[in-house]
């Protein structure tokens, strides 16, 4: 666990700025960005207590994969509003300011590390728990089988469903010759 | 220090839960459900980490609990397909005879 408030506090603004950011946005492809940016620094914070492994799955899952079906779904709904578009003016001020606050970001991380006894080696305080939290996910195979087992069968069963639902749905469209989407 | 990581999965469970009463766009819903779960899952791995030094239960419901969400979000968006194949809209208030 690093246990350094110069990572959490930053980390922890960030988040319910970008949270607070994709609920108020009209446009739901920047709520999608937000939210793909409040579970990344979610899988920080993981990182920071202590559990790399919930951080690896939190970042694959809901960083990666969850914002690509969301990603789907929102051109399924193929919106056509382009009244949302920012001016390359104000594109251009965004990126600078958002840039600029990036940059200060990092250069007051980085100064508040090298202003610490320890400096820039934060990997000393890894690892202060007698039993590794890694060892710790072995009860998936032992003490949590069954909960694990019936997880896998209830996810597979989803993806073929959804996958005969949709197939099905798409058959239907053809016959009707209506729009296959 | 443990408090200030239960406020933020405090503070994301309520901006999930406002933006799931105050949006009508159905995929913002969505985004704000899965912030609900991840304020939680913030709850379970810091309990984990600061108050069960032995067995780390936190961390194995948290997978689970992410493994639901996913399962969630996939159903979740299969009857958002559905419905959006009738309604033609993805406005909630639409969707009112679900």
């Amino acid at each position: 666990m690093i246990d350094n408030p110069i990572i959490f506090y930053p980390t922890s603004i960030l988040i319910i700025l970008f949270a607070i950011m994709a609920i108020s946005f009209k446009n739901i492809f920047y709520s999608l960005l937000s939210a793909i940016m409040v579970f990344f620094l979610t899988g920080v914070i993981f990182y920071v207590l202590g559990s790399e492994y919930n951080a690896v799955i939190q970042i694959a899952i809901y960083g990666l994969a969850v914002p690509v079906i969301l990603g789907l779904a929102i051109m399924f709904t193929n919106p056509k509003d382009d009244k949302s578009k920012l001016s390359s003016k104000l594109k251009f001020a965004v990126i600078l300011t958002s840039g600029l606050f990036l940059l200060s970001l990092i250069y007051l991380v980085l100064t508040s590390l090298a202003l610490m006894p320890e400096g820039f080696n934060i990997s000393e305080n890894i690892g202060t728990n007698p039993i590794s939290a890694m060892s710790a996910f072995g009860a998936l195979f032992t003490k949590y089988v069954w909960a694990f087992e019936l997880m896998s069968i209830i996810l597979t069963i989803i993806v073929v469903g959804l996958s005969l639902g949709v197939k099905k749905g798409v058959k239907q469209g053809v016959k009707k010759g209506g729009n296959v989407k | 220090m443990i408090y200030h990581y239960l406020f933020l999965g405090l503070v994301l469970f309520v901006i999930g839960i406002a933006g799931s009463i105050l949006s009508k766009h159905v995929i913002k819903i969505l985004i704000a459900l899965e912030f609900m779960l991840t304020g939680v899952n913030i709850n379970f791995i810091t309990f984990a980490t600061f108050c069960d030094n032995t067995n780390f239960d936190g961390f194995i419901i948290s997978l689970f609990y992410v493994g639901i969400g996913a399962i969630e979000l996939a159903v979740a968006l299969y009857i958002f397909y559905l419905m959006y194949n009738k309604k033609q809209s993805e406005n909630i208030e639409n969707y009112g005879d679900l």
